[in-house]
């Protein structure tokens, strides 16, 4: 093949090379390596300071045995079962709304995403705040409807071991406005005479929507369910920011990534913590399989 | 032509940056001596806010009394679970010539090879056992070998009463519990429920500088011990210690694990420090509290004095913390280092500039920093319970992960999910575990 290509063409191919060499190299360095790497040690002992010791499988056979994994791995999947599909209403919710025609639509779009533009840090710290259970503004505006209703207290959020989880699926709903936008844009590829046909055909605001903006959208809406878990598998900043890293109260926030954070950068053994990495990977891995599988039935790809 | 000109363009400009990295990497670090030709010792502190000044003060004396060392100085935080920079520094033969080092961490940095040891400097210097208070000094051995010298001791902790609150609740601001059923008494007296939540109250017990430090506290207060050197064994079940715990969890249980937590998170730092809201009457105080409660309540009228204790447990109960010297593996000029060290630590001059400067104490016993602040009034009580102190935490080399298993377990006891006896023993367990593992050499 080579021998019959013109030096042309041999140039172009080398030029084209040279033109990619910054992607290429950046990427077999910093991606290609580190990743072969973390594979490597997850077969040996390592403590950074020391070279690694290979153990075979023993991190990944000692996986089965951690209490604390399966615990993450619960409170991984806990929040993922939770906040994905939650996040994914929401969102879709908003997307509707702002997608009507109404006066100060701009306005209300960029209200709608100035949250996820809000650093993770200083939006934890904020929701905690917001979530205090004694002065805050969430339980403070809970605490009349509850007595009126005589439901008794509002919950203790951070402060109770049940109900961590699910202030931190609540407060994930915060940065939605990423979603929002996918879908805002989605929706404008609906075809208009395909509703208005409908309308004219006597259907309700429900039925257009079940069965022509939901299938329209439904490749953006499998984008956002993949990546969304993807991140709820990777959740990890507000956690660590909430509860200075423990995952308390009495482990309930621990959740996968931080676990493998406190493996890996409180007691060293960097072995263990790679090979928590690649279960953490083969997961991810698997369920989004999974969800492009089973998303053929469901998924309608326009033209 | 034109194709293979810009090829070459290209692929010079990808070379000219690589040499440019190389080059960077290659002057940044590694250098041994400064532009001056002085040695170089970059110091590694964790000294933020407050402190920071005081530091620095240090250092500029250092500096004026050793013009023939280039010192420099990099904030670099680190404690239980942020070290990474320094760790990662150590493995790329890139080290800074001083580190500062939590005490507790000493014989795990030790065990992990971060740090060199200062045995025979030590030796050559006539430094030794007799010159610190000994909790201190036996933080800092592991192995039969030095690693570390004690920057501050800190006698943890004061127990302190806020007075005002005393008067208000009818007591004795003069008559400080000193026995824990005295406490529990007192600690009744002070807290105050309002439309069901709680807006004070007498004493956390689990809220001293963490669940961690809080166990061992009231396990040595209760006569407990956390590790038996002898046989290299955890014993964080020990029935003191389980006794300890199970008195701390009965406030849980009297005011409600989530209704303390609420409160607790109302908790800041500074000047909403909740001794200084009012919201806790009675807390264990750590020396640096005192020049901030001088500093952002200095018409806060508490008295301080000793932890109370059980009658069976340990009278003017008390374990030193604080920070400590060190010097990194792969460090080529250690006397340089040494110096710098030797000069906060275990010098008259040094020791007693470092007191005055930070407001902490020194390791150093000869430190003529001592005779100054015996008659004052908050730090002289300090010092007569670092004089006391009998304990400092474990020295062995799962330090971190024991106080997060201790952390655990307070928690899993406070919120009920366990009996304080099991939440112990699955500690003890899971920490000896890990501690067998590195003593199998793994």
């Amino acid at each position: 093949m080579n021998a019959r290509r013109s030096p042309a063409a041999r140039r172009r191919t080398i030029l084209g090379l040279a033109f990619c060499a910054p992607a290429i190299l950046g990427l077999v360095f910093f991606t290609l390596y580190p990743i072969t790497a973390s594979f490597y040690y997850s077969f040996t002992r390592y403590s950074v300071m020391k070279p690694p010791v290979w153990v075979g499988p023993a991190n990944y056979s000692n996986l089965l045995q951690d209490n604390l994994f399966w615990k993450a791995l619960w409170n991984t999947l806990y929040f993922a079962a939770l906040a994905v599909p939650l996040g994914i209403v929401t969102a879709l919710g908003l997307a509707l709304l702002l997608n009507l025609k109404i006066r100060g639509q701009a306005l209300y779009r960029t209200f709608f995403y100035v949250p996820s533009i809000v650093p993770l840090v200083a939006g934890s710290v904020l929701w905690v705040w917001l979530f205090n259970p004694q002065n805050g503004a969430i339980n403070a505006i809970l605490r009349p409807i509850l007595a009126f209703l005589h439901l008794g207290e509002p919950p203790g959020w951070f402060a109770d071991p049940l109900w961590a989880k699910p202030a931190i699926v609540l407060w994930s709903l915060w940065g939605v406005g990423g979603s929002v936008v996918i879908f805002l844009a989605a929706l404008q590829d609906v075809p208009r005479e395909l509703r208005e046909a409908a309308e004219v055909d006597g259907a309700g605001v429900l039925h257009r929507l079940r069965h022509i903006t939901l299938p329209f959208i439904s490749p953006q809406i499998l984008f956002v369910f993949i990546m969304g878990l993807i991140g709820a598998f990777q959740f990890f900043t507000p956690a660590y920011v909430m509860t200075r890293g423990t995952g308390g109260p009495v482990d309930s926030t621990l959740f996968y990534s931080l676990y493998l954070f406190n493996v890996a950068f409180a007691d060293f053994k960097m072995g263990y913590a790679c090979a928590l990495a690649w279960v953490l990977f083969l997961l991810i891995l698997g369920f989004t399989l999974l969800l492009f599988k089973s998303s053929a039935r469901h998924v309608y790809h326009a033209g | 032509m034109v194709l293979s000109r810009v090829c070459r363009t290209i692929l010079g400009g990808v070379g000219v940056c690589l040499l440019l990295a190389v080059a960077v990497v290659g002057c940044s670090s590694g250098r041994k001596r400064a532009d001056s030709g002085k040695p170089l010792v970059r110091v590694w502190h964790v000294w933020g806010g407050t402190m920071a000044e005081g530091f620095r003060k240090v250092c500029d004396a250092f500096r004026a009394d050793h013009p023939d060392v280039d010192l420099r100085t990099v904030f670099a935080a680190n404690d239980l679970a942020t070290n990474q920079k320094f760790f990662t520094a150590v493995a790329a033969h890139r080290p800074p010539e001083v580190v500062f080092v939590d005490g507790p961490q000493v014989a795990s940095w030790a065990e992990w090879g971060a740090l060199e040891p200062l045995t025979d400097l030590c030796r050559e210097a006539g430094i030794g056992e007799a010159d610190y208070f000994l909790p201190c000094w036996r933080q800092n051995v592991y192995k039969g070998e030095v690693w570390a010298l004690t920057f501050c001791a800190d006698p943890n902790f004061g127990f302190v009463w806020n007075r005002e609150a005393f008067r208000k609740a009818g007591l004795d601001p003069d008559r400080p519990p000193t026995t824990t059923d005295e406490l529990d008494r007192y600690a009744r007296a002070l807290t105050v429920v309002k439309d069901g939540e709680l807006v004070q109250i007498g004493l956390i017990p689990w809220a001293q500088y963490g669940e961690a430090n809080s166990m061992f506290t009231w396990g040595w207060a209760f006569g407990g011990r956390f590790y038996d050197p002898e046989t290299d064994r955890i014993t964080a079940d020990d029935p003191a210690v389980v006794r300890a715990l199970e008195w701390m969890v009965s406030y849980a249980k009297q005011y409600d694990a989530t209704k303390i937590a609420g409160l607790q998170q109302g908790f800041g730092a500074a000047e909403q420090n909740p001794f200084i809201t009012g919201k806790v009457a009675m807390m264990c105080l750590h020396i640096g509290g005192v020049a901030d409660l001088a500093r952002y309540a200095p018409n806060l009228d508490y008295g301080i004095g000793y932890i109370p204790s059980p009658p069976d447990g340990e009278k003017h109960s008390s374990w030193v913390g604080g920070w400590c010297m060190a010097i990194p593996r792969g460090v080529r000029d250690r006397k340089a280092a040494w110096k710098f060290i030797r000069w906060l630590c275990a010098t008259p001059e040094g020791t007693a500039l470092v007191g005055e400067a930070t407001g902490l104490f020194p390791g150093f016993k000869a430190s003529p920093f001592f005779a100054k602040v015996r008659g004052r009034k908050r730090y002289g009580q300090f010092l007569r319970i670092l004089e006391e102190c009998r304990h400092q935490r474990p020295v062995m080399p799962v330090q971190a992960r024991y106080m997060r298993e201790l952390t655990r377990a307070v928690g899993a006891a406070v919120y009920g999910r366990a009996t304080p006896a099991e939440a112990l023993a699955h500690a003890r367990e899971v920490t000896q575990r890990e501690l067998n593992a590195i003593r199998r050499g793994e």
